[in-house]
Formats: structure tokens, sequence, C-alpha cells
């Protein structure tokens, strides 16, 4: 990549001689020394924001960066085996990188701080998750709270007798939750009352011996996030959770069974489940139409079969319906990520220069040009000479 | 004078953005603006012209073309961008290009 070798070598000296220049004019003026050097600041930053340019960096800056990425590095290997949260590392990750103005909402921790861990989980239209967290959180946790929905902002933590670092968060609604990292069950303490948006069931799974992915479940009233992952293991800790959950009434139920749908819809194998919905399906859902149309005459025949065809199209169909309503929030965020990853931004690729030559013959163009500055997919690059051909 | 092509570029663009947020708080004055942007072209097309050497070879299918005030603009699609080490494919580009001759 020789391009990309050279580029913030280019920029920053290009920077150097215009501000350079540019002091007599300012001095001149009447203006502070002190506008200028916000002027390349301001500069500087904008530049490392567009990550147009990689590696990009002052002096002052490079240290930040450096203890930073010492940071990442720790936590990336930490939280290595989510599978779930990987993809928001890589937003993280990219966005710690740019993350060098310090802005209202966020506070830069220093590397040396060990005790008293703290996390803050910043939004930013809903799609990234920034967060900062100090060395010393287990990677359940750290897993946990990058996991968390938006809205959800850890306030406290404690540490228990084990020394787990507990973290009580309060979520958008109002209510309580504590997340035990390596335990499977979120402990509920205050329900709104009335709502139908019950129980919150977080589940942060330990990782799993031999290298398995980690699974998060999170249940949020119309917001389901399943990691895909170990799926037969999950099951009877989904259960757990939701005989817990069973307490606080029937819409915990819904919940949870909505929640089986949708494991279900993710292809999940598991025989519990469908013999617990089952149950406690045909309550709550009415089909008058389609496959469980009680009017069409094949009925007497597969009962039995339809039934099964009956459970899982309407399953399917709950589960799609609630699923989209629910993953559709995040799935577009996933889209958003996964453009990122591609690179298929909307930056329009545009390559300004200067031409030596044009030369066309019936519809074949030939084009030499020079001093060009390129952005493709979101990169800049520079050329001195470039040679192309098209056709038109 | 200097052309001011490379102004809308990641570099000029930030440039420019850093100066309109301090007209904004009224740090600088407009004109004193103007005077840094025309640094800053003087700045890059010698950066240009002297610091980079490196060849680029690329190729794809054209859209359109205009050539309008000596000023070439070319539109291609599926185009490849080929330098020695690596290669760089985009659905679509904007190429503008002033005159490169003195």
């Amino acid at each position: 990549m020789q391009m990309f070798l050279r580029l913030p070598k280019l920029y920053k000296s290009v920077i150097e001689d215009v501000i350079n220049e540019v002091r007599e004019l300012f001095l001149d003026e009447g203006v502070d020394e002190q506008v200028l050097l916000e002027l390349k600041t301001l500069w500087e930053n904008k530049l490392l924001q567009s990550k147009a340019v990689e590696g990009f960096h002052t002096e002052e800056q490079a240290a930040l960066q450096a203890a930073q990425q010492q940071q990442q590095q720790h936590q990336v290997q930490q939280v290595q085996q989510v599978q779930q949260v990987q993809q928001q590392v890589q937003q993280v990750h990219q966005v710690q990188q740019v993350n060098q103005p310090a802005q209202a909402q966020q506070v830069i921790l220093p590397p040396q701080q060990q005790q008293a861990p703290q996390q803050q989980v910043i939004v930013q239209d809903s799609k990234i998750l920034q967060h900062m967290s100090a060395t010393g959180m287990s990677a359940a946790a750290t897993a946990a709270t990058l996991a968390l929905p938006t809205g959800v902002t850890p306030y406290q933590q404690l540490i228990t007798s084990q020394g787990q670092i507990l973290q009580v968060v309060r979520a958008a609604n109002g209510a309580q939750y504590i997340i035990q990292p390596q335990q499977q069950i979120l402990v509920q303490q205050q329900m709104q009352p009335g709502s139908v948006q019950a129980p919150v069931i977080q589940q942060v799974l330990a990782p799993m011996q031999g290298g398995l992915s980690q699974q998060g479940v999170i249940i949020q009233p119309q917001q389901i996030v399943l990691a895909s992952g170990n799926k037969v293991q999950g099951n009877p800790q989904l259960m757990q959770a939701a005989a817990l959950a069973q307490q606080p009434g029937q819409a915990a139920t819904a919940q949870v069974q909505q929640v089986q749908q949708v494991q279900q819809v993710q292809g999940s194998a598991a025989p519990q489940v469908p013999a617990q919905t089952q149950a406690q399906q045909p309550p709550m859902i009415l089909q008058a139409d389609g496959a469980g149309d009680t009017s069409s005459e094949d009925d007497q025949d597969d009962e039995e079969e339809e039934y099964g065809e009956d459970e899982e199209e309407e399953k399917d169909k709950d589960g799609g319906e609630d699923g989209q309503v629910e993953e559709e929030p995040l799935n577009s965020s996933d889209d958003v990520s996964d453009e990122e990853d591609q690179e298929l931004f909307d930056t329009e690729n545009v390559v300004v220069c200067q031409y030596d030559k044009i030369h066309r013959s019936k519809n074949k163009w030939k084009f030499h040009l020079k001093d060009g500055i390129m952005n493709l997919n979101g990169r800049d690059y520079v050329f001195s000479k470039a040679i192309g051909d098209a056709e038109w | 004078m200097a052309y001011q092509l490379y102004r809308n570029t990641t570099l000029g663009n930030s440039l420019q953005e850093s100066l309109d947020e301090l007209i904004q708080t009224q740090q600088i004055t407009p004109q004193l603006a103007l005077q840094v942007l025309l640094q800053f072209d003087k700045a890059i097309n010698m950066a240009l012209a002297n610091r980079v050497r490196n060849r680029v070879n690329f190729r794809g299918s054209l859209n359109t073309y205009r050539f309008c005030d000596n000023v070439w603009t070319f539109v291609l699609n599926d185009v490849e961008f080929r330098e020695v080490t690596d290669l760089v494919k985009v659905d679509k580009v904007k190429i503008v290009a002033c005159d490169g001759k003195k």
C-alpha cells in the first residue's frame, strides 16, 4: 500500500506549510496565535474523523492513541469470544481511534485508572455505541454492557464478595436490572406497573469452553436480539429465565414465548421449546384463515400434521412479524455497520486532477492525467500520473 | 494563481470547515479565511507537483464526458484503479480535470 503510507506524511507537510505561511497573515490581521493553533487542531481533527487517511496523527495525539490502542487490544482480546459484539467492537475500535476531541458526553479515562472501572455507553444516532471501559472488566460484563440496548446506561457497579463485578443498570423505562457476569439470569428489581412491556431479560453467558461463541440474549419490549451461536444450550437457560420471569405475570410469558418463537425462527432445534410453546400457544393467537382455516376440506385428514404446520407457520408469522418489528431497528443498525465495514459509503468517488492529454478514437477514450487526489470508497489516494482507458 | 481545484478534497474540505467554524465564532474574518484558502491552494499544488511520485492506471467504461471552460469532467462506471501494489474497484467515479499545461 504505497499510496497509503505516504499520505499522512504528505498531508501533514501540507498542513505545516499552510499554517506557517498564514502565521504572518494572522499576525498582520492582529489575530492571536492561539487562533492559528486552533485552526490547526480543528483541521487535523477533521481529517482524523474522516477516516480517509490512516494513521494520521500529531505527536500529542500519538501518545493518547497508543494508550487507547493498548486498552483496546486488551479489551479486544477479552471480548474476542463474543460473537454478538464483535461488530460493535469494530465500530468502537474505529470510532475510538478518531475519538480525539473531547465531546461533551464523553469522559476520557486516564490509562492508570484501575479501581472502580467506569463505563459510559453513549448513543449516537442509535446506531453506534461508543464504549470506553477501563481495564478490570470481565469479558462477560463488558459484553453485557456493550450489548445493552440504546438508552441503557450502567450507573452503578457493585463488587460482590466473590469479586465479581455487578452492574446495576437503569433502563430507559426506569426499571433497574442487575447484570451478573457469568450468570445467566438477570434479576429484575422493578417493573412498570400495568405495562405490557414486562421483564427485560438479559442474559450474558460465560464464554463456553472449547472456544464456542458467546451467546448474548437481550429481550426488551419490542426488541429481541439474539446472537447466533450455541442454540441447544441456550434454550434451557432461556427457559430458566423464562421460569423466573413468569412470576410477574402473563405478560412475561408472552414475552418469553415471543423469544422462543424468534429462536425457532432462527432455526433453533431444541425440542423442549415447542413443547412448552404448544401448550401455551393456542390461547394467545387465533387464526381463522390461511393455514388455520377451519372451514377447509383437508382439515380432518391431516389434523395433526396441519397443527404442526400451523404452529410453525404461526410461529414463523408471529416471529416474523414480531421479529421484523423488533428486529428492524436492530437489523438496520446491522446494515449500517455492514456497509461501513464493506466501505460502501455514499461518498461519491471523486478524482480531482489535471489533464495532460485526453484522446479519443471512435468511442475509445484515453486519459493522461497528473497531480491528482482521489477519494475512493471513502479513502484518499494521490498520484503524480494516471493513465486510463475507457469505452463510451 | 494556483488552481482552486483541490479545495473539494478531504484535506481542502476539512480546512474550509475549520475556517467556517472560526468565522462563526468570530475569531477570524472571512477575508482572512480566504487568504488561508489561497495559501492552501498554493501549498497543495506544490506538494502534489513535488512530493508525490507515483503512477496509477485505471480502466472502466465511460458514462459521460464534458468539456467546458477548459475543464474536463468525466463519469466512469465499474472502474479499476491499479497501482503497482494494489487495486481499488469502484462502481462509479467522477473525474474533474483542469488543464495541466502551463
